[in-house]
């Protein structure tokens, strides 16, 4: 069987065949002059085919320091010394002559001079009252030391662990005068398997790596002669920049959805709402706190609106002074035609649900009709994380003969159930334009909690008999934010998130 | 609670107490008092309505008819026997506040004055009169009498209630017999009538433009201090030539109501007397009529709510209790997308294709962001205004959707680039033949913010939409200029015939606004054109 190798594995592997022993791999890196790194990939290929491998082991390195490469070069002090001595000729120096003569550092010159002294060099007299220096052999043999020391000139680092027992007195020595660094190293030596060691070079094929194919190669057959380059398959890869839905607009589509199937049809109304349709169809008296300034956007500009035709103006001015034909005793005030043609931006959908009920007066519609609408709402609030100047309301109506507050709470289940939360619980409310009204709580499994939804009714009398839409035929009605859902859905704590689109957020939320 | 309709807000153990929200419809929850005549209904301790002492006082207050044109209704009442301390002293103030609130908008529709009866000798006299005509030392004043205008100038609850008798001539005031003011009304009471710890006998003044109104806050506030132990008792109020009252007025009021109507509203099929039993329940009395099918029903004075038979489905589904009632499910109607939505869909699809994010802003803008950031030139009166914007953050609505992602890159201009967004959404444009002066368009705008954005690569994804549309034979783009875009980088686009939108590298002037270090290529479309 052929295994096929990288160039230069084949070629490590070769001189591993010829050196027949385990190799020091930092030697053997040296040796060939390639990187060590290099050179321990190359055995990892070797390891990956069981033709090799590599062992570790914990060495002292010892290797000389400055001072002692410097002695390697120009010879211990004291062998300095005699070779001044040597090439003057002379058998007796002063001590000041030699020192000047050496032009070494005076604490290295009374090394070296000891030195002498212990390899018995030298003698030293006062006699003549100057400080003399006698050489007293003429065979100066290589010293221990010395031949130690030179030992590094061939091997730069040795294995303290494998000095021989003379050579570590010498170290010992040297040692002493700090020519040494010493370090703790992991040493990897490399060796064959049976298998590398018996595996026939011909067995092996050369490894021709490409990263890409061409279509040149393609067309030309030349890619069979290649290997691609493998790719690091458990790495990422840089981050995609794709296009995607947001995720507030996949919630609204979602509940759109919920609403086609439970067949309520989509409706959209305007913006900018008279306040005949955002309040006073809605049986809102004009002196209502949620009409005021701070709760309500007024426009300058366009600063009335038209209101419609003047029969159902006058039945909305009838149902607030006296209950109209509503049979309710009205909020028995005088209604200001003026007020109503305020313009404001829709504080609800709601005003677009009165516009429905219009449309559905005008033009005689059948019951049953149902629909919803999904869409930006304003209201003149400060910004934090619960509220916001804008917002995107929920709202689906019925109008239906004896539709009544039972088929109410079963749409309110099926709706909720079919957004994800299996069970609802309705309580008493109050909203000025349902009776009864009902507030709506789901059961949120992931908190374990209930938590309030929205609100919910049937439209007051007040409301739908202006619009011919008088008992037993009724209109269900409930609503509510959808950032309240999505805030659960897509775990935000700040409602005002879901607008600013962090672009980063948006790339990483799932679908 | 939650079953009567009241929210538990708070529950404070150390204190022993709990705070609790109630519906602006039921003021009679404003009290303890208030509160404790409904849960004795809804666990069944007492049942229907509930009955008050009243006595008939021999104490007069005479309405003189030229408060007709300032503040028209009062209604009085006497309490007796009260024993307050400091606590409750407080109580009585806090309804007094919540029903300022709730039924008095504020004190414009009822105020309430409550007065220590026996600093003052009837009969009282309620009338109008001249600001600078009548002194008088005015409670949390500085001790001293000032004038009626004065009041207003310099007074503390002066300065906040001058709006409601702002371009009056006259000044309604109530005098004892002595020529005492013991109020004026909505402003403030004289330091004669002070209560105090001391005060054994109270005297109650509701004024106000409203007559339903100030019977109601009037029946509730002596209902609750009736139920704190002390003895109601009447007040003669004379409308001098027009007639005599009595009040408070603590009858109930009487209605009739169908019992199939009820059934049929609730879905429920309860019998005449489970209904009743219902009703009781909620402190309502009711029996079944003379007339066949129907009920009697008697609301407790205190009760301002009712105002036609479906108030009174409410009452009884309360009674009932919600979580008893059924669940039904009606089939019916096939339901349709709005084609706006449709459409809206089908170009977000188009974009996400063309590599493009999707982000959402608001529809409110403001002026600066709209037209100076974006180096346009505007006239104030061809915007939509908003008269009482919150912060200049928000004066109009957007025309185009182009800043709100210029904006938006400003925000993420530190994120991987290239960043290509899209915003498909609504602008909102004045339109005086429009019903309400305005109108709704949908638009779609999209920006590549990267080294190498270019107009090239613009153009090519106005292509890719034109020709996904199916509409690619049907537009072109003619040179143009534009103040936000690069002169010679510019055009407008054109779809038979009629401009749709623009395209073009960002004006540099504009990148610099928005603080950008890279070129922005962009396009808008008003969509409406192209549906």
């Amino acid at each position: 069987m052929t295994i096929k190798l990288k160039k230069q594995v084949i070629e490590i592997l070769s001189v591993l065949k010829k050196k027949k022993t385990e190799q020091i791999a930092s030697l053997l890196a040296n040796e060939l002059n390639i990187d060590y790194i290099v050179l321990m990939a190359a055995v990892n290929d070797l390891i990956e085919y069981d033709l090799g491998g590599f062992k570790e082991e914990e060495i002292n390195q010892i290797s000389l320091n400055d001072e002692g490469r410097k002695y390697l070069e120009e010879g211990l002090p004291e062998n300095q010394l005699l070779e001044i001595m040597r090439v003057s000729n002379a058998k007796e120096i002063s001590m000041e002559d030699l020192l000047s003569k050496s032009k070494l550092d005076k604490h290295i010159f009374y090394i070296g001079l000891s030195n002498m002294r212990k390899n018995r060099w030298i003698a030293q007299s006062k006699a003549t009252g100057e400080n003399k220096i006698f050489l007293v052999t003429e065979k100066f043999p290589e010293t221990d030391v010395e031949k130690f020391l030179k030992s590094f000139k061939a091997q730069p680092t040795r294995d303290y662990s494998k000095l021989s027992k003379s050579e570590l007195i010498q170290y010992d020595l040297l040692n002493k005068r700090k020519l040494f660094t010493k370090q703790n190293k992991t040493q990897r030596s490399i060796f064959l398997t049976d298998k590398g060691k018996s595996i026939k070079m011909s067995d092996i094929k050369e490894l021709k790596y490409i990263s890409k194919i061409t279509s040149e190669m393609l067309s030309s057959g030349t890619w069979r002669n290649y290997d691609l380059k493998p790719f690091d398959v458990s790495k990422s890869g840089p981050t995609l920049k794709a296009g995607k839905i947001h995720p507030l607009i996949r919630l609204i589509n979602e509940i759109r959805e919920v609403f086609i199937s439970m067949g309520f049809t989509e409706i959209r109304g305007p913006i900018v709402e008279s306040a005949f349709f955002n309040f006073d169809a809605l049986f809102q008296p004009q002196d209502h706190p949620a009409r005021e300034l701070q709760d309500t956007f007024y426009l300058n500009n366009p600063k009335f609106a038209k209101l419609p035709e003047k029969d159902r103006v006058l039945a909305v001015k009838a149902t607030h002074e006296n209950g109209g034909d509503s049979k309710s005793l009205g909020w028995r005030y005088q209604w200001d035609e003026n007020i109503a043609k305020q313009t404001v931006l829709r504080t609800h959908t709601t005003a677009t649900t009165m516009r429905r009920l219009a449309q559905f007066y005008r033009t005689n519609d059948k019951t049953p009709v149902k629909v919803f609408c999904i869409d930006r709402v304003f209201r003149n609030e400060k910004l934090d994380k619960s509220h916001l100047a804008e917002f995107t309301q929920i709202e689906g109506i019925v109008i239906d003969e004896n539709v009544n507050l039972s088929d109410l709470i079963g749409l309110l289940s099926e709706f909720y159930r079919k957004i994800g939360f299996k069970k609802i619980i309705t309580r008493p409310g109050f909203f000025p334009y349902t009776e009864p009204s009902m507030e709506v709580s789901v059961y949120y499994d992931k908190l374990g909690e209930w938590l309030e939804m929205g609100g919910s009714g049937i439209f007051r009398p007040e409301v739908t008999y202006p619009w011919g839409i008088k008992d037993p035929t009724r209109v269900l009605a409930w609503g509510q934010g959808l950032e309240r859902i999505a805030m659960l859905y897509y775990d935000r704590q700040d409602m005002r998130d879901l607008y600013i689109n962090p672009i980063k957020w948006l790339r990483q939320q799932p679908y | 609670m939650q079953w009567i309709g009241l929210d538990l807000e708070d529950i404070n153990r150390e204190e022993q107490t709990i705070k609790i929200e109630y519906n602006p419809n039921r003021p009679d929850f404003s009290s303890p008092e208030g509160i404790a005549r409904a849960l004795q209904g809804y666990y069944e301790v007492k049942l229907g309505v509930p009955t008050f002492d009243i006595q008939l006082g021999e104490v007069v207050l005479n309405v003189d008819p030229s408060v007709k044109k300032v503040r028209p209704y009062i209604v009085c009442g006497i309490i007796r026997n009260i024993d307050l301390d400091e606590e409750e002293v407080a109580t009585l103030m806090n309804i007094q506040e919540h029903l300022h609130w709730a039924v008095g908008r504020d004190r414009k529709k009822v105020a309430i004055g409550v007065h220590d009866l026996d600093k003052v000798k009837p009969p009282y006299r309620y009338t109008a009169v001249k600001p600078d005509s009548v002194s008088f030392t005015p409670l949390h004043g500085d001790g001293y009498p000032m004038n009626l205008e004065e009041i207003l100038l310099l007074h503390d609850k002066g300065i906040e209630y001058a709006h409601i008798l702002e371009g009056k001539e006259v000044y309604p005031i109530i005098f004892d017999d002595n020529n005492e003011v013991l109020s004026f009304p909505p402003v403030i009471n004289g330091v004669l009538t002070t209560v105090t710890d001391e005060t054994k006998n109270l005297f109650l003044d509701l004024t106000g433009t409203d007559f339903n109104a100030v019977n109601l806050a009037l029946n509730i506030l002596s209902t609750t201090l009736s139920d704190m132990g002390a003895k109601i008792e009447s007040v003669t109020v004379n409308y001098e030539g027009e007639k005599e009252i009595v009040t408070p007025n603590l009858d109930s009021t009487k209605w009739q109501v169908e019992i199939d109507f009820i059934n049929s509203y609730l879905g429920l099929k309860l019998t005449p007397s489970d209904m009743i039993k219902c009703f009781q329940k909620v402190r309502i009395d009711a029996k079944e009529s003379k007339r066949k099918g129907f009920l009697d029903i008697y609301i407790p004075a205190f009760r301002g709510d009712i105002m036609h038979p479906v108030d009174l489905t409410e009452e009884v589904a309360i009674g009932y209790g919600y979580f008893n009632i059924p669940k039904t499910i009606r089939e019916g109607c096939i339901g349709e997308y709005h084609p706006v939505q449709v459409f809206s869909d089908k170009i977000r699809t188009i974009m996400i294709g063309a590599g493009y994010l999707e982000v959402i802003n608001f529809i409110l803008s403001s002026s600066e962001k709209q037209y100076t950031l974006m180096s346009q030139k505007f006239n104030e009166s061809k915007l939509i205004q908003i008269a009482n914007p919150v912060s200049k953050e928000y004066n109009t609505t957007r025309t185009t959707i182009l800043p709100n992602l210029m904006d938006t890159i400003r925000f993420n201009r530190s994120e991987e680039k290239p960043i290509r967004i899209f915003e498909v959404g609504d602008v909102v444009v004045l339109a005086p033949k429009e019903e309400t002066g305005a109108k709704r368009e949908i638009h779609l705008s999209a920006v590549s913010y990267h080294e190498d954005a270019d107009f090239t690569e613009i153009r090519s994804t106005l292509d890719f939409i034109m020709t996904a549309l199916g509409l690619y034979n049907e537009f072109e783009v003619k040179v143009g200029s534009n103040l936000s875009y690069i002169n010679g980088r510019y055009g407008d686009i054109y779809f038979k015939g009629t401009k749709i939108g623009e395209i073009g590298e960002i004006n540099p002037e504009v990148l610099l606004n928005f603080k950008l270090e890279f070129p922005v290529a962009a396009l808008e479309l008003n969509l409406e054109k192209v549906l």
